[in-house]
């Protein structure tokens, strides 16, 4: 089943995974991680700002909504700190956002009885509203790329594709318990992937590893990173292809507003019969998007994707956006999406009034 | 009472610096002052062309109340150079009089200056005004100094000639380029940008080098490059493009504000391989803040001519006192040639205008006082960096006093966003590292011939590189390692 069929909606909108960071809960970030501030507080400090990006999100009309991933310091630490048989030296940081020295010293254990804890934050978004709620989380292989010490002889992991396929199955666990809570929507981001794309079947691996007998949409989001508002590579897509057409995922999530979209052609070229997330909103970029070039961007989409297989979404999170323009993008890009629903010949009726309770 | 001596290497080696101790605590204890609430600092100011006179006093506000008189106390600054080499009795006279302004009320002591502005933060003192006139009107000035820009430079060469440092860069952007290629990740055109061309030399250096070492790695790179010259003054620009010869079609000049470059240089976002700047930064306007027993201020400065030197200066050129305050922003306005032409009674020629601009720069003083910040976060650094990135360097350091390189930081913050995620920013500047090293040291501000310089507090930039997620790296400058100026390296990290 098509994602768009589940949620029995043509060209929904959702978001990639993280909203705006205010500059004020960067600041409280970055006390806890300094010691000032205990975790308690920090924990009810990141349920108020939650609270508020769904709110945000709901008010711009966003279809499909997340917990704006406003737990997490980045996008590796939250997951390794908490994986077990990951070694963290220092886990002060002057800046909540640098990422930790993280390294393996022996094998992961394979118990699966440690939960990551990912299960308990999706159970308190779904309490907030009654949107389908996607949950993403960082895939297998962009969490091995920050741990340091497998890859030699004698260490825990001489071949690093083993720590890969360890993390996977690590996460296939937290997948499980994920979809036990109620998920229903689940993204693996591999932010890391294009800067090593001939790793792109080792990647597609451990995605099946992580997606394995967990009966939830998937999708798999690929980007050329969105560290500091930047990307931290460059090239094209080609590099997923044709590896990538054994992904066990539902939807492929890229980003194509800032990079131009040139490459949809990849999709048609190499017979990606499954779902797009289409990135229409630059996040690298302050200047809010017109409606206009928002729906522009979607009818370019559908010249390569049919409606049904289509869905709207920014490059990739919103993190770096300050509030307002991460509002106003949002706003905007549902707009947008309106705008060519409204060509198609499809109502525009408010998402909450057509959408199960997912 | 607390006294700071910055110079401390000098305090032990020097007999004359510690000769200036004792009659300075004989003058404060004769002065009646509040010892409780005083503090002297004392610098060594190498330049021998200043802002600052032989002692200055500055008061510190402190916290008040709603109708409370703040409870505040005062500073005495005192440059030991000068005074060691002073008779007792006059550097007395100094502290004296530096003790009674200190205390005076606001306005400052009646002894005759000429107020050139406002009170108002360093980064907008008419200093930064004039400084901008010596790169518009250079060659006005050294048509009357008879000595060329570079003839100025302690070495008498800019560093950006050196022909082994250019060689260095261009061989690490060929192993980038040539690892991108490899991986079909190469763009078309490779983007280098430089800012502050001098004249011209730095680029002429590059770019005969590159092609020589691109015709022996033999990938095309040449061809595909496109060298960016940026520079506040047009003449500069000139200059610099008559400089390059041979190599004018892979070069474009822009005439841009260092501080503001998104507005010119925008379209190179993230596509620069290397942005190169020399000698740039310690050029742009500054604020200085300071922590002070567990507050923090920002200095403000205001511009004056001592009673003598301005009296010189109206005998000079004929002119009433009162009227300088007026001739010098005018100067400032339009520029010695307009000035000339509008005045001719007193600047019959430019060449008279220029000494104007030239004795009022060299008479030229700055006061100072601390203004209390009410939080970090209402102080901008530059409009889009508020003061919170100072908190770690003004909370680690104890009482310290730096500066904010307000518009390095702007320009720097505005570069990052410009480089290829394999780029980096190649600076040499006179840096410091620390800010630790405000304890021991004079940065600035001083006088360069007819500009500004001032040290750049890197840790600052670092600071602000590491919050947008790029390491920041110092090291000598590797072809002259004897001199202050410093190679920082600016790239991704992570």
């Amino acid at each position: 089943m098509m994602p768009n069929e589940l949620f029995r909606m043509v060209l929904p909108t959702t978001v990639v995974g993280s909203y705006s960071v205010p500059e004020w809960l960067e600041r409280l970030k970055t006390e806890y991680h300094q010691r000032r501030i205990s975790a308690a507080h920090l924990t009810e400090i990141c349920e108020v700002a939650i609270k508020a990006a769904i709110k945000d999100q709901e008010l711009a009309g966003i279809d499909i909504v997340s917990d704006g991933e406003l737990r997490r310091d980045n996008d590796i630490d939250y997951f390794l700190a908490r994986v077990p048989g990951v070694h963290i030296g220092q886990r002060a940081k002057s800046d909540y956002y640098d990422y930790y020295e993280a390294e393996v010293t022996a094998p992961l254990p394979e118990d699966g009885t440690m939960a990551l804890g990912l299960a308990a934050d999706y159970a308190f978004t779904r309490t907030l509203t009654d949107r389908p709620v996607k949950f993403s989380f960082t895939g297998p292989f962009s969490l091995s790329r920050r741990i340091a010490g497998a890859g030699q002889p004698g260490s825990a992991y001489p071949d690093p594709a083993d720590l890969v396929r360890a993390l996977a199955r690590r996460l296939n666990t937290e997948a499980r318990l994920l979809a036990a809570a109620g998920a229903a929507f689940l993204q693996v981001d591999e932010p890391f992937l294009a800067g090593y794309p001939e790793q792109a079947a080792l990647a597609v691996e451990a995605v099946n590893i992580v997606t394995e007998g967990v009966p939830v949409i998937w999708a798999l989001h690929v980007c050329y990173g969105n560290r500091y508002a930047r990307p931290s590579w460059e090239g094209h897509y080609d590099f997923l292809f044709p590896a990538v057409l054994c992904a066990r995922v539902d939807q492929l999530v890229l980003e194509f507003a800032r990079k131009g979209l040139a490459d949809l052609r990849l999709i048609r070229e190499h017979g990606w019969r499954k779902s797009v997330g289409v990135g229409v909103i630059d996040v690298k970029s302050s200047m809010v998007e017109s409606p206009d070039l928002v729906a522009a961007r979607v009818r370019r989409a559908l010249e390569y994707v049919a409606p049904e297989r289509l869905m709207i979404n920014p490059d990739c999170g919103l993190r770096h956006l300050a509030p307002d323009v991460a509002r106003r993008k949002l706003r905007a890009m549902v707009a947008g999406a309106a705008v060519v629903r409204g060509e198609l010949g499809e109502p525009v009726v408010p998402a909450s009034s057509t959408l199960q309770n997912l | 009472m607390q006294i700071e001596v910055r110079p401390v290497r000098r305090l032990r080696d020097s007999e004359q610096v510690r000769g200036v101790i004792a009659p300075m605590i004989e003058a404060i204890c004769a002065s009646g002052a509040d010892l409780e609430h005083l503090r002297v600092v004392c610098d060594w100011i190498q330049y021998k062309s200043n802002f600052r006179d032989l002692v200055t006093g500055r008061a510190v506000p402190g916290d008040a109340g709603p109708g409370e008189a703040p409870a505040g106390s005062y500073e005495i600054a005192v440059d030991l150079r000068r005074c060691a080499a002073q008779a007792a009795d006059a550097f007395q006279a100094a502290m004296s009089a530096a003790l009674a302004a200190a205390g005076a009320p606001a306005g400052g002591p009646p002894d005759g200056r000429v107020w050139l502005e406002p009170w108002g933060p360093g980064r907008d003192s008419m200093v930064w005004r004039f400084n901008a006139l010596y790169w518009q009107a250079l060659a006005d000035w050294e048509k009357t100094t008879g000595k060329e820009y570079e003839q100025s430079l302690p070495h008498g060469e800019s560093d950006a000639r050196n022909v082994a440092a250019a060689q260095e860069l261009i061989l690490d952007l060929f192993r980038v380029w040539d690892e991108l290629e490899a991986r079909r990740a190469l763009p078309e055109e490779l983007y280098v940008l430089e800012l502050g061309v001098g004249n011209g030399g730095q680029a002429r250096t590059f770019l005969d080098e590159f092609a020589a070492l691109d015709r022996r790695h033999g990938r095309g790179y040449y061809r595909r490059l496109h060298y960016l010259m940026g520079d506040y003054s047009a003449h500069v620009l000139d200059r610099a493009r008559q400089e390059i010869g041979q190599h004018r079609e892979h070069t474009s000049g822009l005439v841009l504000e260092a501080t503001r470059l998104s507005g010119s240089v925008g379209f190179l976002a993230g596509k620069a391989f290397l942005v190169y700047i020399s000698n740039v930064y310690d050029n742009l306007p500054t604020d200085e803040v300071a922590s002070i027993r567990g507050r923090n201020y920002v200095v403000e400065v205001r511009s004056y001519l001592p009673e003598a030197a301005a009296d010189a200066i109206a005998a000079r050129f004929g002119l009433p006192r009162d009227q300088l305050p007026a001739l010098t922003a005018r100067l400032l306005r339009i520029g010695p040639e307009l000035l000339s032409e509008s005045l001719p009674g007193q600047f019959p020629d430019t060449g008279q205008a220029v000494a104007f601009w030239q004795a009022t720069w060299q008479a030229l003083r700055l006061a100072e006082r601390y203004v209390l910040l009410e939080g970090l976060d209402t102080y901008q650094l530059t409009p889009a960096v508020t003061g919170e990135v100072l908190r770690p360097l003004l909370s680690a350091e104890g009482d310290v006093r730096m500066h904010v390189s307000n518009g390095a930081l702007a320009s720097f913050a505005d570069t990052l966003p410009l480089l290829h995620p394999f780029g980096r920013i190649v600076c040499h500047d006179l840096f410091t590292t620390g800010p630790g090293e405000y304890h021991s040291g004079f940065f600035g501000p001083g006088k360069y011939d007819g500009s500004v310089v001032n040290w750049v507090n890197g840790s600052l930039l670092q600071l602000l590189a590491s919050r947008r997620g790029f390491s920041v790296q110092f090291s000598p400058f590797k072809q002259r390692p004897a001199s202050h100026v410093k190679t920082m390296t600016a790239q991704v990290r992570d």
